[in-house]
């Protein structure tokens, strides 16, 4: 199809949604991989999604706001408890993560199993599209967002471990039903993965370079191929990490990686 | 060093270009109507009705589960510039339909007029008594799979040929000599489809999903059981283990599965039961330009191929 004004309205908000996930995942990303818990994305949404369909269980009618509420709770609930194990596990903490991610889904199954109507609640926490977001889903993820990597970048000293669970529970929350759990994982690891020997400051500029330019030419591949948008951007991410790590000279790569 | 920086640069500049070479311009002459049918069955009756007045988009291809979608700019963009929305309705499209109307902005396609949905103009089957939440899934608008009974194309093809002739009033002559040629061949086809398939009359089946419920209702075919207990559910040991003694009891004929979902439950059952699995083509191959009657054509194929199977192993 043609890349003219009517795609780029298209594409415009799409844009917009992955610049604001990318505000909160650069930063937390290097986070992510300083801690080695890469795989915490992907447990804290689904714990997300579970505590929807817990409250569904109960029989409340949620949409909007209540399942909102129920999916962020949940999510605030799994920080907590995987920085305690953070504390107790050590080195075994990724095996952790990854065996609270298989019981959350299992979890999610087992209550599902008569109804298909929540698994469609699931799906819509989980497999959020980026090209359906509209403005004011955009506006409300940017106030929170922002408020994310304020309170990362004013208090991360003051916060401590706790603090970074919590910001990145509700980060993850906001962002998975925005852009999908593909490209949340991808914008939180891919753009940090590729910038992690550089200083922060450079990093983050990288990484943001990397990440802006994997969704643009994502969503532009998408529409002259037409193709659906979320995957393409996923390998748009990842090439384009791959084309400015080259581009990176080697004088500022530290070989210690993130202190 | 220096080599791979430019070498990137010219990628990048090929990249860009190609861009730009490989979008071709897609002028559209103003007086065709623009017709965004969620389904092929639908977009291909739009395409018989309208023929060169109309301008027709499917949302989904035949081999596509028409419950999920995958959002990709091209649907936006075709539900921008469309003047008819044509789907089956009945809550088969709720899973992505709203979104992409609210993301389109349409006022065209979100007036009532813009709107065509099948189900609104058909008798619906299995619609439920009572609704249950604890049941989830189920449709209050019953069976929304409407185009898999022939007649059900036709009144439908007479109203959504009404419908053109509304929008498009210059043209209401030519859709309505469209639908009148239709109809008359349509009839012969129906005729040709019931003399073939008279010997279902009667005959016990098993199917996936409950998708060919109109089809079996004109055919006087009897469902004794579906793989999925709950429309959208996968099924528990149980369940299956229910599902062998339903076969041993009821004696069908074969399993009917549409071809888009996996064959493995079918084949399972098949596997345990002797039963033969059926696959068969959930719609029109609208894209590679198939018609309704070639579609149906293809389906009474395979019914008849199932019949005479059965028959040879129950004769031998």
């Amino acid at each position: 199809m043609q890349v003219d004004n009517a795609t780029l309205s298209i594409i415009l908000p799409a844009l917009v949604a992955g610049c604001i996930v990318l505000l909160t995942h650069i930063p937390l990303g290097r986070e992510v991989i300083r801690r080695g818990i890469i795989f915490i994305d992907l447990a804290v949404a689904q714990i997300a999604g579970l505590g929807v369909i817990i409250a569904y269980q109960f029989g409340w009618h949620i949409h909007g706001v209540e399942a909102q509420v129920a999916a962020i709770s949940s999510a605030l609930v799994a920080a907590t408890v995987m920085r305690a194990i953070e504390k107790k596990a050590g080195e075994h903490l990724e095996a952790y993560i990854g065996v609270i991610f298989i019981l959350a889904a299992s979890a999610s199954i087992l209550l599902l199993a008569n109804n298909p109507h929540g698994s469609e609640h699931l799906k819509e926490l989980l497999v959020g599209q980026i090209l359906w977001v509209d403005w004011i889903q955009v506006a409300i993820a940017a106030v929170i967002s922002i408020s994310v990597f304020a309170c990362w970048y004013g208090y991360r000293d003051r916060i401590g471990g706790i603090g970074f669970y919590v910001l990145f529970a509700v980060s993850i929350t906001v962002s998975v039903q925005l852009v999908g759990v593909y490209l949340v994982f991808s914008s939180l690891i891919v753009p940090a993965l590729a910038t992690y020997r550089l200083r922060e400051g450079q990093a983050v500029l990288f990484a943001a370079i990397i990440g802006f330019s994997g969704y643009l030419v994502g969503l532009l591949l998408s529409a002259v191929f037409d193709l659906p948008s979320g995957a393409v951007i996923v390998w748009c991410l990842v090439v384009s990490a791959i084309i400015i790590s080259m581009l990176i000279p080697s004088s500022l790569k530290s070989d210690t990686g993130i202190h | 060093m220096v080599h791979i920086h430019s070498d990137i640069k010219r990628g990048l500049c090929l990249l860009l270009l190609s861009l730009s070479v490989l979008t071709p311009g897609t002028s559209q002459a103003d007086d065709t109507l623009s017709v965004f049918a969620c389904e092929p069955e639908w977009a291909a009756l739009a395409k018989q009705l309208g023929g060169d007045r109309v301008d027709v988009y499917s949302a989904t291809t035949a081999k596509q589960d028409p419950h999920h979608v995958q959002a990709r700019p091209s649907l936006i963009a075709k539900a921008r510039r469309a003047d008819l929305l044509v789907c089956s309705g009945a809550e088969l499209e709720i899973g992505w339909l709203p979104l992409l109307l609210r993301k389109a902005g349409n006022s065209k396609i979100v007036s009532q007029g813009g709107q065509f949905f099948a189900a609104d103009y058909v008798d619906k089957l299995e619609v439920p008594q009572e609704l249950d939440r604890r049941h989830g899934d189920v449709h209050a608008a019953g069976n929304p799979h409407v185009h898999t009974s022939p007649v059900n194309i036709l009144i439908i093809a007479e109203q959504l040929s009404e419908r053109l002739a509304a929008i498009d009033s210059e043209n209401a002559a030519h859709y309505r000599s469209a639908f009148s040629s239709f109809d008359a061949r349509w009839g012969e086809a129906m005729k040709r489809w019931q003399a073939r398939l008279s010997v279902l009359n009667g005959t016990r089946v098993i199917t996936h999903h409950r998708y060919w419920s109109y089809l079996n209702e004109w055919l006087g075919i009897e469902l004794v059981a579906t793989l999925e207990p709950v429309p959208g559910v996968s099924p528990s040991s149980s369940y299956l283990a229910g599902l062998i003694k339903t076969v041993e009891r009821e004696d069908p004929a074969f399993i009917m599965y549409v071809d888009y979902v996996s064959d493995r439950p079918a084949e399972w059952l098949s596997e345990r039961t002797g039963l033969q699995a059926i696959p068969l083509p959930a719609s029109v191959d609208f894209q590679g330009g198939g018609t309704l009657i070639q579609w149906f054509d293809a389906l009474a194929d395979g019914l008849e191929a199932a019949v005479s199977k059965e028959r040879n192993n129950a004769g031998g």
